[in-house]
């Protein structure tokens, strides 16, 4: 459903992001998005919800070429994907039900039926009774799972989350996590970049780990699990001694 | 189609409550539009009025005949019977020296300096005149008749009053080519206050458009509430220009009847000029159109995401 063949990404003025890079997405999969910061998570995931296009290389969405797609179907092709941004994207100017909203109002849904499918997203991350709350009152959790109902609202096959977890504690990232996993139980496709592997589960997962640009794809077993978590703290330690 | 029509009715609604958000400001912009049009409209009107004042006047009295200061009451019957006798002229009557000498005083009263002069002088300087409309209108065949009367015995002057009608008409032609400048030149400032106030709009909804890019939103998506503002901002502005106009129009209104009755006669001033509302109307919302689009296709380059 997504392949990548020999992807190269790089920005105006900068080194390669990614280099080289082949990989393949089946629909309902589960897949992480590993590497330290700056390590080219979020730019893998913007080539893949078509909002960045490959340097060389063909991204294949669908069996649809990205790069030659004309700009008029490129936003057709982005309502395939629910998108849950690094930095939320919510809108603090309305409510938690006028930014969830705002996906059916771009593909044409409106009325009651929009309505419906408001309430349910709100419903299924647990913010229901916050419909007419302004997302600042919202706890860091809260705005997370608000981002999520407004990524689920137009019921996209693939859900596509930056860090979704990144600067939550520990229980609030476990709420979160389960929420994807209910999405995914459903067969909606998940890729998610993450910096640490707290929320990687008990089941094999598949990881895709960059790392200079380059990228290392491997299946994590529950019993790796600690050991890779741990060198991923200290991956990121040793980051922000960099930093 | 449904979508389409969901599309638009969603823009409009989205506008609506973003100007009953901010009522003020809407006013604000919507009473400098106003204003803007109101101006050249003002001024077209004017000239409107005064052309068909001046076609007016004309039919009134076309040649003056002022006669010799010596010439006495045989002389002017003489001159009547002709003027009577003439099939070229549809009518004439007579001013003598001293109705005109009356008159002068009677209407330079209310005037200290002219009054002054007008006592000063001893003896009437003004002489017996006939004022004389002729059947035709065509300008040639008045000149003929002008001459004509001006070879009569006693005439001292014959004078073919197109003259200044003519002069008058050119005046507002020039008038007229003034409005139109002034019409372009502040059809160019309402272009660039709508223009501003959509981008400035558009500034204040950075967010919400990039997300809805990213998100899958088209460019009509993010154009079209813009456009629709642009609109309503033209629309408001006119109807507003509108109100105004009608206004003032009633505060000239008691001054126009007296003029009327001054020309007594079938001459009224066209105000309601309905042509005018609806070219005012549609100019705006076009301009407010326009100027949507342009800072919107500007702000929807600066967004372009690949
Ligand atoms: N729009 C951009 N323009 C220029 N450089 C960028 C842009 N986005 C990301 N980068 C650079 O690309 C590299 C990878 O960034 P990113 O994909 O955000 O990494 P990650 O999400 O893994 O932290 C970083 O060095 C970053 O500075
Ligand atoms: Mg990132």
């Amino acid at each position: 459903m997504i392949q990548f063949d020999q992807v190269t990404k790089r920005y105006p003025g900068s080194d390669e992001v990614l280099r080289n890079v082949s990989l393949h997405i089946n629909s309902g999969e589960f897949v992480f998005v590993t590497g330290h910061s700056g390590a080219g998570k979020s730019t893998l995931l913007k080539l893949i919800a078509a909002t960045e296009r490959p340097t060389s290389g063909t991204v294949l969405i669908a069996n649809q070429n990205v790069s030659q797609l004309k700009a008029s179907a490129i936003p057709f092709l982005r309502r395939r994907f629910g998108l849950i941004f690094q930095d939320h994207k919510l809108l603090y100017d309305r409510n938690c039900f006028e930014n969830v909203i705002l996906p059916l109002h771009i593909n044409g849904t409106s009325g009651i039926e929009a309505a419906k499918r408001v309430r349910a997203a709100l419903d299924k991350v647990g913010l229901l009774h916050k419909e007419k709350a302004m997302p600042i009152t919202l706890s860091g959790g809260e705005q997370q799972r608000l981002a999520i109902a407004r990524a689920v609202v137009s019921r996209p096959s693939i859900l596509i989350a930056d860090e979704p977890t990144g600067n939550l504690d520990a229980s609030y990232a476990a709420d979160i996590m389960a929420i994807f996993y209910a999405f995914n139980q459903v067969g909606v496709t998940v890729i998610m970049a993450t910096h640490d592997a707290l929320g990687i589960s008990a089941k094999q997962s598949r990881v895709l780990h960059l790392s200079q640009g380059l990228l290392n794809e491997h299946l994590l077993h529950p019993t790796e699990l600690e050991d890779n978590q741990a060198s991923l703290e200290n991956a990121s330690v040793e980051n922000s001694y960099d930093e | 189609m449904n979508n389409w029509l969901n599309h638009h009715t969603q823009a409009l609604k989205q506008v609506l409550s973003r100007m009953r958000r901010h009522a003020w400001s809407t006013f604000m912009i919507c009473l400098v539009i106003g204003v803007s049009l109101c101006l050249p409209s003002l001024f077209y009107l004017g000239v409107d009025n005064l052309s068909k004042l001046a076609e007016h006047m004309q039919s009134d009295t076309e040649i003056s005949l002022f006669l010799k200061h010596d010439a006495d009451a045989t002389t002017i019957q003489k001159i009547e019977q002709q003027l009577a006798s003439n099939n070229a002229i549809l009518h004439h009557h007579l001013v003598t020296k001293e109705e005109a000498w009356q008159q002068l005083k009677k209407n330079s009263a209310s005037n200290q300096d002219l009054s002054e002069t007008v006592q000063a002088l001893k003896n009437n300087p003004l002489p017996d005149a006939f004022f004389i409309q002729a059947k035709s209108a065509a300008p040639d065949e008045l000149e003929t008749l002008k001459n004509s009367l001006q070879n009569i015995p006693g005439v001292e002057h014959a004078l073919l009053n197109t003259e200044w009608v003519k002069r008058l008409a050119t005046l507002l032609n020039l008038g007229e080519q003034f409005i139109f400048f002034i019409a372009l030149l502040l059809a160019v400032v309402l272009l660039v206050i709508i223009g501003n106030t959509i981008r400035m709009q558009i500034l204040t909804q950075k967010d919400e458009i990039e997300v809805s890019y990213l998100i899958g939103a088209t460019n009509s998506f993010i154009r079209t509430p813009f456009l629709y503002a642009g609109v309503l901002y033209g629309l408001l502005g006119g109807l507003l220009a509108i109100a105004m106009m009608m206004l003032i129009m009633m505060t000239f209104n008691y001054s126009i009847a007296d003029l009327s009755q001054l020309y007594s006669s079938d001459f009224s001033l066209r105000l309601l000029n309905s042509e005018l509302f609806i070219t005012m109307i549609g100019t705006a919302v076009s301009i407010g159109w326009i100027g949507a689009y342009l800072a919107v296709s500007k702000a929807i380059a600066s967004f372009k995401l690949m």
